[in-house]
C-alpha cells in the first residue's frame, strides 16, 4: 500500500489491540467486529503483506469509520488510527478500489460541490442568504452540510445573528471548505484544490465564523498542512456566540429546560474546544452532562455518512439518545448541523433536540 | 460442503437472524480469525491467513441464537462463539471453519436492579459499558481486567476471567448470579435464580469456563457493588520472595485487600520500573484496601504492622496510585511485549505451601531449557489459602519460519505448564484453555476428564460447539 511509514507503523501497532473498542460509535452501534480500529488495522496489515486485497468488504470497512477520533483520544500509547484510515482511503480511490457508492459520491461532489447532489438551496435559506449577502468584514460560513442537509437550521442561525444585530455576510455561492474531499479521499489533489479555492473566497474577509465545526477543523488544521494561506481569523460558531453573549451584544433567552450538550467530536477533540458552548448554554439555563462528553464525547452520526450507510447512522444516533435517557435528560443541544440531521432523524417521542442558536433565541 | 448446500445454509441463517447479520465477506472472516493468541498473531504477522469461518453470524438474542444452533446441528457445522476476541488462548478462533457466532449484538442492558444489586444484560455487552451503567447509578462492577474495555460479559464468563480487585471482590464466577444459555441443540435454559443453593450442583459453574464448548451464554445477571468510600494504596519493597509470600498469606488471614500484586525482582526491574517508576531492586508489592472509611483506617494499620514484621520497605502511596492510574496502560502496544517477540503468560494457581516452589521450578525449567527466554512474574490474585502466578516468558529471537516459531512456542508452553502440574499447579488460572492448552487438560485431570467428556457428549453429541478447544 502506498501509505506513509508512520501509518504502516500505526497499522502494525493497532492490529492486535482492542483497547479502544468501547468508545467506537460505529462498532457500538453495529456490534460488528470489523468496526474496530484493530479490525481495520488487521485487514490492512494483511493487504500490506500481500495476503489480502481491498475486495471482500475491506475497502467498504475503511469507509465505515467516522474519523471521529475517539480511538485516537483513547490510546494510551498515542497511536492515531484516523491517520492510516484517511491515507488508506486515498490509496483505495487512487487504485480504483473504492466501493461503487463512494465513487458515485465523489463524482457527485465533483459535479455539484456537495455530496448530496443538490444544485440549489432550499427557498427559505436562499431568501435568508439574500438578506445578508452584502459584503462585511465577517463571513458566516455555513458549510455544505448545513446548506444542503440542515437548511432549516442554517436559516435559523442566520436569522438569530441578524436579529441580534450582528453584521455579517453569507456567500450565496459559498465554496466547499474541502472537508468532504478530505473525508472521502484524504490528501488528494482534489482536496487541495477545493481548499485552495475556498481560501481565496475566505481571504476577502477579516473574520470567518464557521457554523459547522467540521469546516473550522479543516481550515484551522488541514489548510496549514497543505500550506494554504488563510488571512482571516477563523472562529467557531460556538466560540463566536460565547463571545457575543459575554460582551452583551447577544442576549440569551432564559429557559427552564435542563440542557445536555452533544459536543461535536471534531470541535472537542481536534480543535480542543469544549467550554464556549457550555458558557452559551449556561447563559440560557441549567447544563448537565451525558455519559461521555467534552473530549471524550461519543459521536452521534452524520448526514454525509447517512448517504451511504443510513441504517448505521440511525443506530448510532439512537444510542446517543439512549445515553441521554439513561441520565434522565430530555433536551439535547448540538452545534453540528450534520450531527443534528442524524439525531433529528431518530428523535424519540418526548425528547427535544435544538441547535445551540435555537436555545439562545429561545427554545 | 458444496456451494449449493452452503447457499442453502446461508439462506437459512439469513432467515433466522436477518440478511444484514450474516456475512461471508472476507473482512468479517479475517477479523474473526485472529484473536489475542500469540500463534494467530504470529501467523498474521508473517502474512499467513489463519483458518477462517465460512459464515459469520450475529444473532440479536437467545431466540435467534437458538435458531442458528439448530441449523448448525442439522447440517453438523462447527460453531465457534466470538465475544470480543481478546482471549489469549485461541478459544475464539474458528480452527474448524464453519460458523462464527458473534455475540456483540446481544449487548442490551435489560435492568439495573439496585435492590438485588445486579445488572441484567446481554452476554455480548462490552464489560466497560456495564461498568458505565453501574457508575451512572453510583455503583461499580468491580471487575477490572486489562481487557475491560474490549471484552464482553460472555467472554469473561466463558473463560472464567478475573480483574485487578479480585482479592476482595472475587473472580467473574463470584460476580454472576444467573445466566441464560442456549444449549447446542437450541434449547434455551436459565441457571438457578440464585447462585448459592443446595438444589444440586451449581449450573452456573458448569458453564463458566466452558469456553463455548457446551453452549452459548446469551444473558447474565452481574453483581454490582457500592463504590468504596475510600480506596488507599501502599507500595512495598520486599528483599526476597519468601518474605513477600508469608506477608501476603498473613494479611489474608486478617482482612481482604482489593488489590494485591507482588512482582518478582525481574518484573520490578523492567515493567514496574518503566511504568510506575520504582528504581530500587527488590520485589515490589502494591496493596489497595477500600470500603468504609473507618474500616480502611484499621486495615491500613494492620497492613503496616504485618508487613513490617517481614522487613518490607514502605514506599508510601505514590507508586500504588501511579500503578492504579496506569493499570491498563501496561497492555497498550508499545508498553506490552509484541511481535516479533514470542511471549506468553503461563498463569497458574496453588495453595501457599506450593506456590513459591512452583514459581522457582517454572523459572528454572524455562530458563534452563530455553536459554534464549526471559522469565518474569507477578502474583496478582490472592486468597486465604493461596495465590496465582502470572508468569511470562519472552523470547526476542524467534524463527522466521512460522512452523518453527509454532514449535518453539508450544515447546515452551509444554515445559512450563507441565512443570506447574508436576509441582501442584493447574493448567491455567484465568485466561482459559482454548486450543493453546487443550492437549494438557488430560494431563491435569487424568480420569476426572471423563466428567467433562460426558457433559460434552450429552449436550453436544454432534461435537459442533467450538471443536478442538478445552481438550474436548
Amino acid at each position: 500500500m502506498l501509505i506513509s511509514q508512520k501509518s504502516k507503523q500505526i497499522v502494525d501497532s493497532c492490529r492486535f489491540c482492542w483497547m479502544c473498542r468501547h468508545i467506537c460509535p460505529i462498532g457500538n452501534a453495529t456490534g460488528q467486529e470489523r468496526n474496530t480500529a484493530r479490525a481495520r488495522a488487521l485487514t490492512l496489515s494483511l493487504v500490506e503483506r500481500g495476503a489480502a486485497d481491498f475486495s471482500g468488504g475491506i475497502a467498504d470497512n475503511v469507509y465505515e469509520c467516522a474519523l471521529c477520533g475517539a480511538c485516537t483520544k483513547e490510546c494510551a500509547t498515542g497511536w492515531d488510527p484516523v491517520k492510516f484510515t484517511k491515507e488508506t482511503r486515498n490509496e483505495i480511490v487512487m487504485t480504483g478500489a473504492a466501493p461503487a457508492y463512494i465513487t458515485k459520491m465523489i463524482e457527485t461532489l465533483s459535479e455539484t460541490g456537495n455530496v448530496y447532489g443538490k444544485t440549489a438551496l432550499c427557498d427559505d435559506l436562499k431568501k435568508a442568504i439574500d438578506g445578508v449577502s452584502a459584503k462585511t468584514d465577517v463571513l458566516f460560513f455555513l458549510g455544505s452540510d448545513a446548506r444542503y442537509a440542515a437548511c432549516k437550521q442554517a436559516k435559523g442561525a442566520i436569522e438569530m445573528l441578524k436579529g441580534a444585530g450582528v453584521k455579517f455576510t453569507v456567500l450565496a455561492d459559498e465554496p466547499g471548505s474541502g472537508y468532504a474531499w478530505d473525508f472521502l479521499v484524504g490528501a488528494a489533489d482534489e482536496t487541495k484544490n477545493a481548499m485552495t479555492e475556498c481560501a481565496k473566497a475566505l481571504n476577502e474577509f477579516k473574520t470567518v465564523v464557521c457554523y459547522d465545526p467540521a469546516d473550522a477543523k479543516v481550515m484551522l488544521r488541514e489548510y496549514k498542512e497543505w500550506g494554504i494561506e488563510l488571512k482571516p481569523e477563523i472562529k467557531t460558531f460556538t466560540a463566536f456566540l460565547a463571545g457575543k453573549i459575554a460582551d452583551g451584544s447577544i442576549k440569551a433567552a432564559k429557559t427552564n429546560k435542563t440542557l445536555y450538550f452533544q459536543d461535536p467530536a471534531l470541535l472537542a477533540r481536534d480543535l480542543e474546544e469544549t467550554q464556549p458552548a457550555r458558557d452559551v448554554l449556561a447563559a440560557c439555563g441549567e447544563v448537565k452532562e451525558m455519559l461521555l462528553f467534552g473530549k471524550d464525547v461519543m459521536w452521534a452520526g452524520s448526514s454525509m455518512m447517512a448517504v451511504y450507510m443510513p441504517k448505521v447512522m440511525k443506530l448510532v444516533a439512537e444510542r446517543r439518545w439512549a445515553d441521554l435517557a439513561h441520565v434522565g435528560g430530555k433536551v439535547m443541544v448540538t452545534a453540528s448541523p450534520s450531527e443534528y440531521a442524524a439525531l433529528a432523524d431518530v428523535k424519540p417521542e418526548g425528547m427535544e433536540l435544538y441547535t445551540i442558536e435555537e436555545v439562545v433565541k429561545g427554545c | 460442503m458444496n456451494d449449493f448446500l452452503m447457499l442453502n445454509v446461508l439462506t437459512e441463517l439469513e432467515d433466522a437472524v436477518g440478511r444484514e447479520n450474516v456475512s461471508t465477506n472476507t473482512v468479517d472472516k479475517i477479523t474473526h480469525a485472529v484473536d489475542y493468541f500469540w500463534l494467530s498473531r504470529m501467523f498474521a504477522d508473517r502474512g499467513c491467513r489463519m483458518p477462517e469461518a465460512d459464515i459469520v453470524v450475529s444473532p440479536a438474542d437467545a431466540t435467534e441464537t437458538s435458531k442458528v444452533l439448530k441449523i448448525a446441528n442439522y447440517y453438523k457445522i462447527p460453531v465457534t462463539t466470538w465475544g470480543g476476541g481478546g482471549g489469549t488462548q485461541g478459544g475464539a478462533i474458528p480452527v474448524a471453519g464453519g460458523i462464527v457466532l458473534d455475540t456483540k449484538r446481544m449487548d442490551k442492558i435489560y435492568e439495573i436492579n439496585e435492590k438485588g444489586m445486579y445488572i441484567e444484560c446481554g452476554a455480548g455487552a462490552i464489560y466497560k459499558h456495564i461498568e458505565w451503567a453501574a457508575n451512572e447509578r453510583g455503583y461499580a462492577t468491580m471487575h477490572y481486567p486489562s481487557s475491560l474495555t474490549c471484552s464482553t460479559v460472555g467472554g469473561f464468563l466463558a473463560h472464567r476471567g478475573i480483574g485487578v480487585v479480585s482479592t476482595k471482590y472475587g473472580k467473574i464466577d463470584d460476580m454472576v448470579l444467573s445466566m441464560e444459555i442456549v444449549l447446542p441443540n437450541g434449547t434455551i435454559i436459565n441457571t438457578s435464580t440464585a447462585p448459592k443453593h443446595a438444589a444440586g450442583p451449581d449450573l452456573n459453574q458448569i458453564f463458566i469456563g466452558s469456553e463455548g464448548t457446551l453452549g452459548v451464554i446469551t444473558k447474565a445477571q452481574i453483581r454490582i457493588y457500592e463504590q468504596p468510600e475510600e480506596r488507599r494504596f501502599r507500595g512495598f519493597l520486599f528483599q526476597n520472595m519468601t518474605d513477600a509470600f508469608n506477608a501476603g498469606r498473613e494479611i489474608l488471614q486478617k482482612f481482604k485487600p482489593s488489590v494485591m500484586r507482588l512482582y518478582d525482582n525481574a518484573e520490578t526491574a523492567s515493567l514496574i520500573k518503566k511504568i510506575v517508576g520504582v528504581e530500587k531492586p527488590g520485589a515490589f508489592m502494591n496493596v489497595a484496601y477500600e470500603g468504609v472509611k473507618e474500616l480502611v483506617e484499621v486495615e491500613e494499620k494492620i497492613l503496616l504492622d504485618t508487613f513490617a514484621k517481614y522487613h518490607a520497605e514502605d514506599l508510601g502511596s505514590e507508586y500504588g496510585e501511579k500503578w492504579w492510574k496506569e493499570k491498563i496502560t501496561f497492555f497498550y502496544p508499545g508498553h506490552m511485549m509484541d511481535l516479533p517477540q514470542c511471549f506468553g503468560t503461563m498463569d497458574t494457581i496453588a495453595p501457599y505451601d506450593k506456590i513459591e516452589n512452583i514459581y522457582w521450578k517454572m523459572k528454572e525449567a524455562i530458563e534452563t531449557n530455553f536459554p534464549q527466554a526471559r522469565f518474569i512474574a507477578h502474583f496478582s490474585h490472592w486468597y486465604e489459602w493461596g495465590c496465582m502466578i502470572y508468569d511470562r516468558f519472552i523470547v526476542d529471537d524467534v524463527p522466521q519460519d512460522p512452523a518453527e516459531a509454532f514449535r518453539l512456542h508450544n515447546d515452551i508452553w509444554n515445559t512450563g505448564v507441565r512443570t506447574a502440574l508436576a509441582n501442584g499447579g493447574v493448567v491455567n488460572d484465568h485466561h482459559g484453555v482454548g486450543i493453546k492448552l487443550g492437549r494438557l487438560m488430560k494431563e491435569q485431570y487424568g480420569p476426572a476428564m471423563v466428567v467433562f467428556e460426558a457433559l460434552k457428549k450429552e449436550l453436544d453429541p454432534n461435537g459442533i460447539m467450538n471443536p478442538f478447544k478445552l481438550g474436548l
